[in-house]
């Protein structure tokens, strides 16, 4: 999977490698920005109040 | 340049599937791993920083609101209710034991409008205090319940807060004990309520804890009280803590700061 972006990157292997870390630096703000954000109220921390509906409202 | 791994035109042999095969699942669960790291160091320090940043940001329009119009949101010290032709709910008289007393209309929903000191937490700890419960309410400050007590008012003024992420404000809510303040300002008054109770586990759906006179309370007749409520187990929610205070001073903001709170 790596190895074929790898090769599929224009430019020798500096130009390669520079391009790497925009994506990977992409990815993570992506992850950070949206994934995460999307995820984290399905995990438990965000339940702190008393309803009727247990659990349903963070 | 062309790549030098290419297969051979002639078969694609095992021994290179089984290569492939191998790399593809180690690729895959070191990405996974290098996912799990990124989602961890988000929760635990990420929403802290966003946290920070957004209850820095509605303590400041909190205070510009209140330095541009500061009579804008009275203070209800007096115990006189303010029966108004746009309540949502009746207006109810003081004493009385009934559901969620209101005694004025409610804040603006999301928005600042208090901000709490415990010095039990620290004496740097201040966060603002937001209408409304809802997740996205509480990413940026604590959370008043909807449909409790105004503050200071007669009834019960209701408090939801994170004890992990989101700026952990809560993070030493076990630590309260009774005597302890806490403190909150709006634009026109200090209150400073006595925590009555040491903390108490219950379970999520005992909304009684938020009425206005709760049952397992120490609290036996109508009253200003205060109740805070956030999660346990500290990274769970199967159930709530609870600690509940009683109004015991309250100072106009030209009177000065409460004693017991450092300045």
């Amino acid at each position: 999977m790596y190895g074929w972006i790898w090769r599929h990157l224009p430019g020798n292997a500096w130009v390669r490698a520079v391009i790497s870390l925009v994506l990977v630096l992409g990815v993570v703000f992506v992850l950070f920005q949206y994934v995460f954000p999307w995820a984290e109220p399905l995990l438990p921390f965000n339940d702190v109040t008393v309803d009727e509906g247990s659990g349903a409202t963070p | 340049m062309r790549s030098r791994w290419t297969p051979p035109p002639r078969a694609v042999r095992r021994d290179v599937v089984l290569r492939l095969a191998v790399r593809t699942f180690s690729e895959v669960c070191l990405t996974a791993g290098t996912l799990i790291v990124l989602f961890v160091a988000y929760v635990l320090l990420w929403t802290g920083v966003k946290a920070d940043r957004a209850m820095d940001g509605e303590m400041a329009r909190m205070r510009d609101r209140w330095a541009a119009a500061p009579a804008a949101a009275p203070a209800g010290p007096a115990p006189t209710p303010a029966p108004t032709p746009a309540a949502p709910q009746q207006p109810t008289p003081p004493p009385q034991t009934g559901p969620p007393a209101q005694e004025r209309p409610g804040y603006p929903p999301g928005r600042a409008f208090a901000e709490m000191y415990v010095p039990r937490f620290g004496t740097d700890w201040n966060k603002p205090v937001l209408e409304g419960t809802a997740a996205e309410v509480l990413k940026k400050g604590l959370g008043h319940y909807e449909g409790t007590a105004r503050l200071g008012g007669t009834g019960n003024f209701s408090v939801a807060g994170h004890r992990r992420t989101y700026g952990d404000p809560f993070k030493d809510f076990p630590e309260l004990r009774p005597g302890d303040a806490v403190i909150l300002k709006d634009a026109t008054a200090w209150y400073t309520y006595t925590v009555r109770s040491e903390p108490l586990r219950t379970v999520p759906t005992d909304i009684g804890v938020v009425d206005p006179v709760p049952p397992r309370s120490p609290f036996t007749g109508p009253g200003r009280y205060l109740t805070l409520t956030t999660c346990d187990p500290e990274w769970g929610h199967s159930h709530r803590l609870v600690v509940w205070a009683e109004l015991t001073q309250t100072r106009t903001v030209a009177q000065g700061r409460p004693e017991g709170l450092p300045s």
